[in-house]
C-alpha cells in the first residue's frame, strides 16, 4: 500500500505544509495588523468556492477570483479614513458569508457543506489537494523572499517609501492577494475560523519571542507546524473535532509564550534591584 | 551655474484639484537651507509632498535639479514625521537606515560592504551608532528623529526635505539634527526644513518661505521674519513684543 | 405586500427584528465610532461555547445563561487584552475568537447533531422565534438602551479623544468594559433567534451605512434603525416569496444581512459624492483602526 493512502499520512503531510505556509504569512498578517482582514478574506471567498462547486469548476480557482476581486475592492473601499476601513471589513465578512450560505441553501446537503466551511475536513484531504497547498506555499515563500524589501519599506514608512520610488499602494495590493491566496488554499483544510487560528495564533507567539523578521517568520513557522501536529494527535487520540483541537494547540502555544515572557519579564526585574 | 535644487514658479499644490496652497514661488540653490513656515495646518506638509511628487501640482511649474518632481525621486531624500510610523513594527534601527539603499539594492540584491559602511556612518553622523540593534520603536522621540535623518542621509540626496523635524524633539537630538544638516549644507544638499519655530528658522536658514494656504513671503530671515510678514501669515496669533521681536500665539 | 406579516410566525419574526432594529441603531453608531467592528464580530462567536454549555448542562433554559456567561466573559477578557501588551488589539481579539470557538466546536463535536447545531447557530431560527424569545428580547432591549441613555456621552468623549476623555477625568478602561459589556448583551439577545451571521450585520452595517448620508450622530443612529427595519421586512418577505413561489431556500436571516449589505453598496456611490477629500495616508493598518 502506498504511504499517501493512509488518510492519517495525508492529513499529517497536509498540516506540515499548511502550517508553513501560515506561519510565512502569519507574520505579515500580524505585523500589518491585517487579521480582521484576514478574517474577511475568508468569510468573502465562501460564496466563490460555493459557486464554483455548483457550476463545477475548480475550488481554488473560484476561491482565488472571487478572493482576488474581494481583495482589490476593499483596497479600493478603505483608502480613505478608518472608521469606514473597518466597517467596510465587517460589511465583508457579514455579507460574503450570508452570500455564501445563501448559496449553499439552494442546493442539497446545506449543513454538512456548511459546517466542513467553517471547520475545515482535514481528514478528507486528497492529494490534490496536497499538491495544490505545496504549489501554493512555493508561490508565497518566492513573493515574500523577492519582495521583502518594498515590503518591508511599504509597510513601516507608506510615505517615505512613495518617497522612495516605491509605489506603497502597489505592494500592498501585493500583499493583500498573497494572503488571500493562503487563505484560499488552507480553508478547505482547516475551515475558516482555524484558518485565521493558525494565522494570526503562531506569529502572534513569534512576535512575543523577536523583533526580527527573519526570526519571527522562522518561529511562526515551527509554532505553526508544531500546533498542527499537536492538535491532530489530540484529536485522533481523544477523537475532538481536529480543526478545532489545532487551534486551541496554537492558541495555547500563545497562552504559554506570554506567560513565559512575564514570568522572565518579572525574574529580570526582580534582579534588576539591587541586593 | 549649477542648476537649481528646487524651482517653484507660480505653484498652487493639493489634492483632487483641490488647492492647499498657492502662488508659491522660489529657488534654491545647492547647499542652501530653506525654511517653510507657517502655523500648523498651513499646507507645509502638502507642499514638501508636492516636491517629492506625492500630491498633485495644480498650477504652475515645479522643478527638482531640472526634472518633474516624480522623476527626480532618486535625487531627493525624505525625512518624515515620526508620529505617522507604527512603533511596534519590528524593524531595527539599523534596518531602517538600510531602507534608504533600497532603491540602489533593487529587490534583492544582497547589501554590499559600501551599503553597511554608508548605513553605520550615517548612525554615526547622528551619533546613534550604539543603538543600532534597538527596535525603531524602543527609542526616544528624537531618536527615532535622528534614525529616519540617517535613512536619508544614506541615500546620499541632493535635496534632503524635512517635515518638522524638530517637533517633540530633545535638546540633544536636536542639537546632533542642527549639526548634521549644517554639515549636509556644506557638503553640498539642498534643505527644505519645515517648522512652525521661528527660533529654528532665524538660526538655521539662508531663506525663508512663510505659508499659510498661500505664499506670504520669501527671503532671508532678516526680511521675512518681521513684524509685518509674520502678521500677514499669522493673522490675529501674531502678537507684537515691545522690544521690536514678535510671539506666535496659536488661537 | 403585508398578508405575509399575518401568519403568526412571519408576524413574530419581524417583531423580532423590529426589537434588535430599536437597540441596533444607536448600538451601532458606537461600533462605528470605536471601531469595534472586529470586537462584534468576535463576541457573536464566543459566545458559541457557552450556548454549548449551557444547553449540555440545563437544556433550552441553561441556553441563555451559557450564552450570557460567554459573553460577559470575553467582554471582560477583551477589554483586558486589548489594553497595553504586546499583542496588539487585532491579533488579541482574533486569538479570543477563535480559541473560544473552537472550544465550542470541540464540545459539539462529541455529540451526534453536530452540523445542525452548529448551523442552528449560525442562522438562528427565525422563523421559530417564540413569544417568549420577543419576552426576553424585550427585556434585554431595555436595559441596553437605558445603559446607551446613562453612557453615550462619556462613550462619545472616549471615542473622539481617549488622551481628553481620560484627563477630564473619565476612566477609560471601565468605559470600554460596559461598552463590550453592552454589545455582550446585544448579541446574547439577539443570537438565538437571528444566528451569529445577522447579529454581526445588525452591529455593524445600519451605522455603517448611515454614515454614507449624514455626519450626525443622532441622525446616524435613527436611520440606523429605519435601514434595519426596511432590510427586516424586505428580508422576509423575500425569503417567503423565493420559498413560496419559486421553491428556493433561502435562509431568512441570509436574506435579511443581504438586504442590509445590498442597502450599504447603494449608499457608497452618496458618500462618494458627498466628501470628494483628499485621499491621504493609505495603508491596510487603517483597515482594521
Amino acid at each position: 500500500m502506498n504511504w499517501w493512502d493512509d488518510v492519517m499520512h495525508r492529513a499529517v503531510a497536509e498540516v506540515i505544509l499548511a502550517g508553513a505556509l501560515t506561519g510565512l504569512i502569519g507574520v505579515q498578517v500580524v505585523v500589518r495588523r491585517l487579521s480582521f482582514f484576514t478574517l474577511a478574506l475568508t468569510h468573502a471567498t465562501f460564496p466563490g468556492v460555493v459557486a464554483a462547486s455548483i457550476i463545477g469548476v475548480n475550488l481554488l480557482l473560484g476561491g482565488v477570483v472571487t478572493g482576488a476581486v474581494v481583495a482589490l475592492g476593499v483596497a479600493a473601499l478603505t483608502r480613505r479614513r478608518g472608521q469606514d476601513a473597518a466597517a467596510a471589513t465587517g460589511v465583508l465578512v457579514s455579507g460574503g458569508f450570508a452570500l455564501g450560505a445563501a448559496l449553499v441553501a439552494t442546493q442539497s446537503g446545506f449543513s454538512r457543506d456548511l459546517s466542513s466551511f467553517l471547520v475545515g475536513s482535514i481528514l478528507t484531504v486528497s492529494a490534490g489537494d496536497l499538491v495544490s497547498t505545496a504549489g501554493v506555499l512555493a508561490v508565497v515563500a518566492i513573493v515574500l523572499l523577492v519582495c521583502a524589501r518594498p515590503l518591508l519599506y511599504a509597510g513601516f514608512d507608506p510615505v517615505g517609501a512613495r518617497a522612495a520610488g516605491i509605489a506603497a499602494g502597489g505592494w500592498d495590493v501585493v500583499l493583500l492577494l498573497t494572503i488571500q491566496l493562503v487563505v484560499v488554499a488552507v480553508v478547505p483544510a482547516v475551515g475558516t475560523i482555524l484558518a485565521l487560528s493558525l494565522i494570526v495564533a503562531p506569529a502572534a507567539a513569534a512576535r512575543l519571542w523577536s523583533d526580527r523578521l527573519p526570526v519571527m517568520t522562522a518561529l511562526a513557522v515551527l509554532f505553526a507546524v508544531g500546533s498542527g501536529l499537536a492538535g491532530l494527535f489530540a484529536s485522533s487520540r481523544w477523537n475532538l473535532a481536529a480543526g478545532a483541537s489545532i487551534s486551541l494547540a496554537a492558541t495555547a502555544v500563545l497562552a504559554m509564550s506570554w506567560g513565559l515572557q512575564r514570568l522572565t519579564a518579572t525574574v529580570s526585574a526582580a534582579r534588576a534591584v539591587p541586593a | 551655474m549649477a542648476a537649481a535644487a528646487l524651482r517653484l514658479a507660480g505653484v498652487s499644490v493639493g489634492y483632487s484639484g483641490r488647492p492647499v496652497v498657492t502662488g508659491v514661488d522660489l529657488e534654491l540653490r545647492p547647499g542652501q537651507r530653506l525654511a517653510l513656515v507657517g502655523p500648523n495646518g498651513a499646507g507645509k506638509s502638502t507642499l514638501i509632498k508636492s516636491v517629492l511628487g506625492l500630491a498633485e501640482i495644480i498650477d504652475g511649474s515645479a522643478t527638482v535639479l531640472d526634472r518633474a518632481p516624480a522623476h527626480a525621486r532618486a535625487f531627493t531624500g525624505y525625512v518624515p514625521q515620526t508620529g505617522n510610523l507604527d512603533p511596534d513594527f519590528p524593524v531595527s534601527a539599523r534596518q531602517v537606515v538600510m531602507m534608504g539603499r533600497y532603491r540602489r539594492l533593487g529587490w534583492w540584491r544582497p547589501a554590499r560592504a559600501a551599503d553597511r559602511r554608508a548605513v553605520t556612518e550615517a548612525l554615526d553622523r547622528v551619533g546613534l551608532a550604539d543603538r543600532a540593534g534597538l527596535r525603531f520603536g524602543l527609542l526616544s522621540g528624537g531618536q527615532r528623529q535622528r534614525v529616519l535623518l540617517a535613512r536619508a542621509i544614506a541615500a546620499q540626496p541632493r535635496l534632503l526635505l524635512l517635515d518638522e523635524p524638530f517637533n517633540g524633539v530633545d535638546a540633544v537630538s536636536q542639537e546632533a539634527i542642527v549639526r548634521v544638516l549644517r554639515d549636509l549644507s556644506a557638503a553640498g544638499t539642498a534643505l527644505v526644513i519645515s517648522t512652525h519655530d521661528l527660533a529654528v528658522a532665524r538660526d538655521l536658514a539662508d531663506l525663508v518661505c512663510l505659508v499659510n494656504g498661500r505664499q506670504w513671503a520669501v527671503g532671508t530671515p532678516g526680511e521675512t521674519l518681521t513684524a509685518g510678514p509674520l502678521r500677514q501669515t499669522y493673522g490675529s496669533s501674531a502678537i507684537d513684543l515691545a522690544d521690536g521681536r514678535m510671539v506666535l500665539v496659536e488661537p | 405586500m403585508i398578508e405575509p406579516f399575518a401568519v403568526p410566525f412571519m408576524g413574530r419574526a419581524l417583531t423580532e427584528i423590529a426589537l434588535l432594529a430599536l437597540i441596533c441603531g444607536p448600538v451601532s453608531v458606537f461600533v462605528f465610532v470605536r471601531r469595534l467592528s472586529f470586537v462584534s464580530d468576535a463576541l457573536t462567536h464566543t459566545v458559541f461555547p457557552g450556548v454549548v454549555i449551557g444547553f449540555v448542562a440545563g437544556g433550552m433554559d441553561g441556553l441563555f445563561t451559557g450564552a450570557l456567561v460567554a459573553a460577559l466573559l470575553t467582554a471582560g477578557v477583551l477589554t483586558v487584552l486589548t489594553r497595553g501588551a504586546r499583542l496588539t488589539d487585532d491579533a488579541a481579539t482574533a486569538v479570543v475568537l477563535t480559541a473560544m470557538f473552537s472550544i465550542g466546536v470541540v464540545l459539539v463535536s462529541r455529540r451526534t447533531s453536530y452540523t445542525s447545531d452548529l448551523t442552528a447557530f449560525l442562522f438562528g431560527r427565525l422563523l421559530t422565534v417564540t413569544p417568549r424569545q420577543i419576552a426576553e428580547t424585550a427585556v434585554l432591549a431595555a436595559v441596553i438602551l437605558v445603559a446607551l441613555a446613562i453612557g453615550w456621552r462619556a462613550w462619545l468623549f472616549r471615542a473622539f479623544d481617549p488622551a481628553g476623555a481620560a484627563a477630564a477625568g473619565l476612566r477609560i478602561g471601565r468605559l470600554d468594559l460596559w461598552l463590550n459589556v453592552v454589545l455582550a448583551l446585544v448579541v446574547v439577545a439577539a443570537v438565538r433567534a437571528v444566528g451569529t451571521i445577522l447579529v454581526v450585520a445588525l452591529l455593524i452595517i445600519p451605522a455603517a451605512a448611515a454614515r454614507m448620508v449624514t455626519d450626525r450622530l443622532a441622525v446616524m443612529a435613527l436611520l440606523g434603525t429605519g435601514l434595519v427595519l426596511a432590510a427586516g421586512y424586505t428580508g422576509l418577505l423575500l425569503s417567503w416569496t423565493a420559498s413560496l413561489r419559486y421553491g428556493v431556500a433561502l435562509t431568512a436571516a441570509s436574506a435579511v444581512v443581504l438586504a442590509l449589505v445590498l442597502a450599504y453598496l447603494l449608499l457608497l456611490p452618496v458618500r462618494r459624492w458627498r466628501d470628494r477629500a483628499p485621499v491621504e495616508r493609505t495603508s491596510p493598518h487603517e483597515l482594521v483602526g
